[in-house]
């Protein structure tokens, strides 16, 4: 793969939901393998990112590009970009009472990576792997999709899904909120296992640099109202840890 | 009095009526004419086997000959006397004896073909008995009419569903069961085929310790029109209810669910509960949830009702399209898993995966 191709390409990226403005001009690229972060506060645009590149249908891009690798992902439906190879794992994910968690993640694998790929041996195999990687029991399959899960079940079957759907673009908003340092371990090596010394690329969405620790980003992006006003290595997350964020809204503009 | 001296004896019900409010009894009587009592209705096709189709042992009988000693006073009289009319030459009773343990469920398989018919059905079951029996209704009648009356001894656990899978007409089911003594009983009602059903649905505890959990899966499509009148008395101390009523209405059609929950002075400790849920899958579809109360006991452990209504979720649908569902399949899914939430309470896996997979095909009418 080229070197200069680029596996999510964000330009001069303007969205807003219900006419409030929130992101205002977001540049942003990832090439294949890396990992990048975005840190910043409540309500700097981290979770609107997420659901605009995914098509979340509440947020109305006003102009901008968004591209998976050269293809426009705005003229596609969200299912369409889930197929194209985009995968969100969600802050807070939807519980569906009533729908089984292995009928759940069977149709899934089917619709993204092809119905042979739901079937066989080779299927349940990875699917056995990928829950004890997560230390996830194999009781799991008969509940129904987050449907009592405790906060950090709910995280360890997002990142089972990431595990079994191999996405392009794994977008990550908040999965290591609510975990403990141990959750955040065995998330984080969820993580890697699915995107390290592949090309996918991932975007960590994040309040905390623990997880980064634990899944080193090649690059960090400071979001402050809807723009990125930072970017640098690793070594940013422990900066932001010392100083916060006013060191750099005092620069920025609403 | 026989039931048709009763039935005609009767005045017709007054839409004010609960039980009638929503489908006059003009509506669901045969000709519409009801002071009529057709005569001309033969017995519908019966089979009793296992589910895999197997024998049934011979604890588990059918037999054309009817049990008097069946309990009656808590039925509505109109539905019940007409029913009885019209199926003189149907009259059954199932029966299973005592301590009769069974691993695989029984299918009670009635099925009209295309002309109408009634069955008037006596079950009777014995003490600690365990099993799970499915009533299959099939055919393509203008009309039919279904009447179960049964005792469920002590101690038995018995899980019940009743399957209205007709492709056409009018479906007129009425059940009045009495719940023994300590015994625990799932009643379960899958509804998805007949033009019109009204179905009368009674419960009673007048022994201490009964358990009853009554589900419903109901889906209406197309100008269906679905009405389920449920009534449970507590009519004993430590008796315990569960209605989980879930309706998934597409089409124009119309879903009705109204609950009745009495408990009665001196049912001390009694619990209850009640909740319908309504899927609306379009700007048509219609439904009605109407729960009641009557508590005349003081010491209860809790009685209480609730309705909600509602399309699909649109935060659901994005999930299962951010996992790469397409929007059909999604809502699919989802109505799928709305319905699967009752059905799958209604027993063991084996009766689930057979309901389940039995419905496939009437849910693919509601969405398409």
């Amino acid at each position: 793969m080229s070197k200069d191709l680029k596996l999510l390409n964000i330009q001069d990226l303007y969205a807003c939901i219900d006419d409030t403005s929130i992101l205002k001009g977001i540049n942003l690229e990832i090439k294949p393998g890396e990992i990048h972060a975005i840190m910043g506060r409540n309500g700097s645009g981290k979770t609107t990112t997420a659901n605009i590149i995914m098509g979340h249908p509440d947020y109305e891009v006003e102009s901008g590009i968004v591209e998976l690798n050269g293809e426009n992902l705005l003229e596609m439906e969200t299912w369409e970009r889930a197929r194209e190879g985009v995968f969100l794992s969600f802050q807070y994910p939807q519980s569906v009472p009533g729908l089984q968690v292995g009928n759940f993640l069977r149709k899934s694998v089917a619709a993204i990576l092809g119905e042979e790929a739901a079937k066989g041996k080779e299927f349940r195999n990875k699917l056995k792997e990928s829950m004890k990687e997560l230390d996830i029991p194999s009781s799991f399959l008969g509940r129904y999709v987050n449907d009592g899960f405790s906060g950090g079940e709910k995280k360890r079957f997002e990142i089972l899904q990431l595990m079994l759907m191999k996405p392009k673009l794994a977008i990550l908003d908040e999965t290591d909120s609510g975990l403990d340092i141990d959750g955040i371990r065995t998330v984080a090596k969820g993580i890697n296992a699915a995107i390290r010394g592949t090309e996918s690329g991932a975007l960590i969405i994040t309040h905390y640099s623990r997880i980064l620790e634990h899944v080193k980003p090649d690059k960090i992006h400071v979001l402050i109202s809807g723009k990125i006003v930072k970017t640098g290595g690793p070594e940013l997350a422990l900066e932001l840890e010392e100083r916060g964020y006013d060191w750099l809204e005092e620069g920025s503009e609403d | 009095m026989n039931p048709e001296e009763l039935y005609l004896s009767l005045d017709e019900p007054d839409n004010s009526d609960h039980l009638w409010r929503y489908s006059p009894w003009k509506r669901i009587h045969p000709t519409g004419n009801i002071r009529e009592i057709p005569s001309n209705y033969k017995q519908p096709n019966i089979n009793l086997s296992f589910l895999d189709g197997s024998d049934v042992p011979n604890e588990v009988s059918i037999t054309k000959e009817y049990s008097k000693s069946m309990k009656n006073s808590f039925s509505d009289q109109i539905s019940m006397s007409f029913i009885e009319s019209v199926s003189q030459d149907s009259k059954f009773t199932f029966k299973v004896k005592n301590n009769t343990v069974l691993e695989q469920p029984v299918l009670l398989r009635i099925d009209s073909e295309s002309v109408n018919s009634a069955i008037n059905l006596s079950i009777e079951i014995g003490r600690h008995c365990e099993f799970e029996l499915i009533t299959l209704i099939e055919g393509e009648p203008g009309w039919f009419g279904l009447l179960r009356k049964a005792n469920i001894g002590e101690g038995s656990i018995i899980n019940d569903v009743v399957v209205g899978q007709m492709k056409s007409g009018t479906l007129l089911r009425v059940d009045a069961i009495n719940i023994g003594k300590d015994s625990q009983v799932k009643a379960g009602s899958i509804s998805s085929g007949s033009e019109k059903t009204k179905a009368d649905l009674r419960y009673m505890m007048n022994e201490n310790g009964s358990n009853l959990r009554v589900l419903g899966s109901i889906l209406s499509a197309e100008r269906m029109h679905i009405d389920h009148h449920i009534e449970i008395y507590h009519d004993a101390p430590e008796t315990y209810s569960r209605l989980d009523w879930h309706s998934a209405c597409g089409g124009n059609s119309r879903t009705i669910g109204t609950g009745m929950l009495r408990v009665s002075d001196g049912s001390k400790g009694a619990d209850a509960g009640q909740l319908f849920r309504n899927l609306l899958l379009s700007k048509k579809a219609e439904a009605d949830s109407i729960p009641e109360l009557e508590v005349s006991e003081h010491d209860v452990v809790g009685c209480g009702h609730g309705t909600a209504n509602g399309p699909v979720d649109e935060e659901q649908l994005f999930y299962l399209e951010a996992r790469g569902f397409s929007p059909d399949d999604a809502k699919d899914a989802l109505i799928a898993a709305f319905l699967n939430t009752t059905l799958s309470e209604m027993g063991s896996e084996t009766l689930h995966q057979w309901l389940a997979e039995n419905l496939q095909d009437e849910l693919k009418t509601l969405t398409t």
